[in-house]
């Protein structure tokens, strides 16, 4: 075990350091997914000019196919660059891309993968619906074959950038009277399809950045079936791991950027000085530390295996929560200036208000325990 | 980077933990053979660290953290830092001092006694001391006049390294409280089915794997910090602090699982969260070890 980077992985960090410094702008990324959507694209594609796109995505899609040591050493410069969020792109970047890269055809992937990286499609997620949440086999929306298209019926809600967004992953049931998970299908929904009606909705922290969609009599072409029909659960659920294992890297890396400026602030301020407040700073420096070291542990298992470890489930259960901490740290440090917060500002109280998300999207923090408790200690499944 | 054990630390540990299973179960803990010493002196157990063996301190995290899930003896630490730090090739006690007199623990054939004074980790000759039941029931405890004199151990690499092996003894009694806690769920039936199908049961046995991944990633790269002298204050002094809550929080937790039985002597959880009583006052982190920057 070490944790030293070689000669050609530290020079890596220098060339993304130098890049970050001269081209990070200097104004923030709108708020509203509909104010950011020309910001998030212009970044993307300043980010795949320069070659930082894709990092770890193969070269034949117009990713650069270096390791994924190298893709988590750029993140960690880009967040003590103070780099923006890639926003709109998170999706497809984090989430279709990577789902397409394991499971579609080559067509598929020559067509969408480099739009994705370019930053010239913008993707959402069409998972959850009303009556399908951590119950995800509980999908209703349904699409009837005819011919070589799929008619689509049905709604699908928490959809983030869904009316900024160009195309979808859309999993739903193409088996009449199917049940749970079989008869599912993931398909590649373009947005712009007549019958389809967006809803955005608005956050708590007042930001409209996801919608519900409606589906109505929408057709989309049997070609879009991505891993073939009937095969959505599975494609779906290499997303997921994906997700638990390394999509959420940059998030991860942020959070020992956000621990030292709060460490720095309770300094300035003097909070520090109350005993409550520097013991929890402590135990939350120690829990980025471990976050880091977790992160790694994870990515060696990669490097080792070809995939993450058991382990991986663990790091997006605990970064989440810890996150929220260091948010509500964050926001105690402003004392009664919280209140003073009104929709449209872009601070700690936003990112406080925002951070309820993290431990209820993308399979809350109560179903990541059910799998932990199944998946790696063994105990008997509930549902 | 490459924060996963190779195949040789793989080995070390494999031989650990089966040396132990074989020889040292935990449930013993309270009653262990009186040559218990002698045989992990003669597996290589205590001379492992001395300077000679050129083992580093990853290797020797892995190989404690399998010893402290089977509650080895406490003076395995003292005697490791006094093996690499001062070339004592015998058992020395743990020294844990206290306001006007120091507590010595396992000093049972120990001619020499090592623990924290200050900032630096010290040792000194102890004679004969009348030993008391202790808090953790695998080891005694004997109450001395602090030492006239005082060896100090100038490095302040000492220091860590005894903070870095109770963290990695923490992190194995916090393994062993969550295995314990998972193996009676999958057993212990109520309500015609086993306790872990209920959420509230997987749910606490889910929280405590997750101290354990914390812990134990935290203590993979404090020993390399250590070994590359690369910010190693903080990054073990996190690792303490992580270790010393898993193991006490995952000591709780085993004894609510175990419901009744969890409660009694008779029973093993208890051993768990008296031993990370014990650790919790072994070279503990401090707040400003972690603020510093």
């Amino acid at each position: 075990m070490d944790i030293g980077f070689s000669p050609e992985e530290t020079h890596f960090r220098e060339e993304c350091r130098e890049w970050l410094h001269a081209n990070v702008p200097a104004e923030k990324r709108p708020l509203d997914a509909v104010d950011a959507i020309d910001f998030d694209k212009a970044w993307q594609r300043r980010l795949f000019d320069a070659g930082w796109a894709g990092i770890n995505w193969p070269a034949a899609y117009g990713g650069r196919g270096l390791s994924i040591v190298q893709q988590v050493v750029w993140l960690e410069e880009y967040a003590k660059a103070h780099a923006p969020w890639i926003g709109a792109n998170f999706v497809g970047i984090n989430h279709g891309g990577p789902t397409l890269i394991l499971n579609a055809s080559e067509e598929q992937k020559a067509y969408h993968l480099p739009r994705i990286l370019k930053g010239e499609a913008i993707w959402c997620q069409g998972f959850s619906e009303p009556g399908a949440g951590s119950d995800l086999a509980g999908i209703k929306t349904r699409g009837r074959i005819e011919g070589d298209e799929i008619v689509i019926n049905g709604s699908k809600i928490w959809t983030s950038f869904a009316h900024v967004a160009d195309w979808q992953e859309l999993v739903l049931r193409t088996e009449e009277g199917s049940r749970r998970h079989t008869g599912l299908s993931w398909v590649i929904c373009d947005m712009h399809t007549p019958g389809i009606t967006v809803r955005p909705i608005r956050k708590m922290s007042g930001q409209t950045e996801f919608a519900e969609v409606f589906y109505d009599d929408v057709r989309v072409p049997l070609a879009n079936v991505v891993g073939g029909l009937g095969n959505g659960w599975k494609v779906a659920m290499s997303t997921l791991s994906f997700e638990r294992g390394t999509g959420f890297i940059a998030d991860q890396v942020k959070q020992s950027q956000e621990i030292r400026e709060l460490i720095a602030a309770a300094r300035a301020n003097g909070m520090i000085g109350d005993d409550r407040i520097a013991d929890q700073l402590a135990q939350m420096r120690a829990e980025v530390a471990a976050v880091r070291a977790m992160t790694y542990r994870n990515i060696s298992e990669v490097v080792r295996t070809g995939q993450p470890g058991p382990e991986a489930s663990v790091i997006r259960l605990f970064t989440s929560d810890l996150g929220q901490r260091l948010e509500r740290m964050a926001v105690l440090l402003k004392g009664a200036d919280m209140l003073d917060f009104q929709y449209g500002d872009d601070n700690a109280v936003q990112d406080y208000l925002r951070g309820f998300a993290a431990t209820i999207a993308g399979g809350s923090a109560q179903i990541q325990r059910d799998i932990i408790g199944e998946r790696l200690l063994g105990l008997p499944k509930s549902r | 980077m490459d924060l996963t054990p190779n195949d040789d630390q793989i080995a070390l540990r494999t031989v650990t933990a089966d040396w132990c299973r074989d020889n040292m179960p935990l449930e013993g803990a309270r009653a262990r053979a009186p040559d218990l010493w002698m045989q992990l002196d003669a597996m290589g157990w205590t001379g492992m660290t001395a300077p000679g063996m050129d083992l580093d301190h990853a290797s020797e995290a892995l190989v404690f953290a399998e010893l402290g899930r089977f509650l080895a003896p406490v003076a395995l630490l003292p005697s490791a830092v006094a093996a690499r730090w001062v070339g004592f090739a015998g058992k020395t006690a743990l020294a844990l001092p206290a306001h006007g007199f120091v507590r010595l623990f396992d000093s049972n054939g120990a001619a020499r006694a090592l623990g924290l004074f200050g900032d630096a980790a010290g040792h000194f000759a102890i004679g004969d001391v009348r030993s008391a039941p202790s808090l953790d029931l695998s080891t005694h405890v004997a109450r001395t006049v602090p030492p006239s004199s005082i060896d100090r151990i100038d490095d302040p690499r000492a220091a860590l390294h005894l903070q870095l092996l109770a963290a990695a003894f923490a992190v194995g009694c916090a393994d062993a409280a969550r295995d314990m806690a998972a193996d009676y769920a999958k057993m212990r039936e109520q309500f015609e089915r086993p306790i872990g199908w209920f959420q509230a049961i997987k749910h606490l046995c889910a929280d405590m794997a997750v101290r354990c991944a914390v812990a134990r990633s935290q203590l993979y790269y404090a020993a390399c910090a250590l070994d590359a002298g690369d910010e190693a204050a903080f990054h073990v002094a996190a690792a303490k602090r992580l270790a010393d809550q898993a193991a006490l929080d995952n000591g709780r937790a085993n004894i609510q699982i175990h419901g009744g039985i969890g409660m009694t002597d008779e029973a093993a959880p208890h051993l768990c969260l008296k031993r990370a009583h014990l650790l919790g006052f072994v070279a503990p982190a401090r707040p400003d070890a972690l603020l510093a920057a």
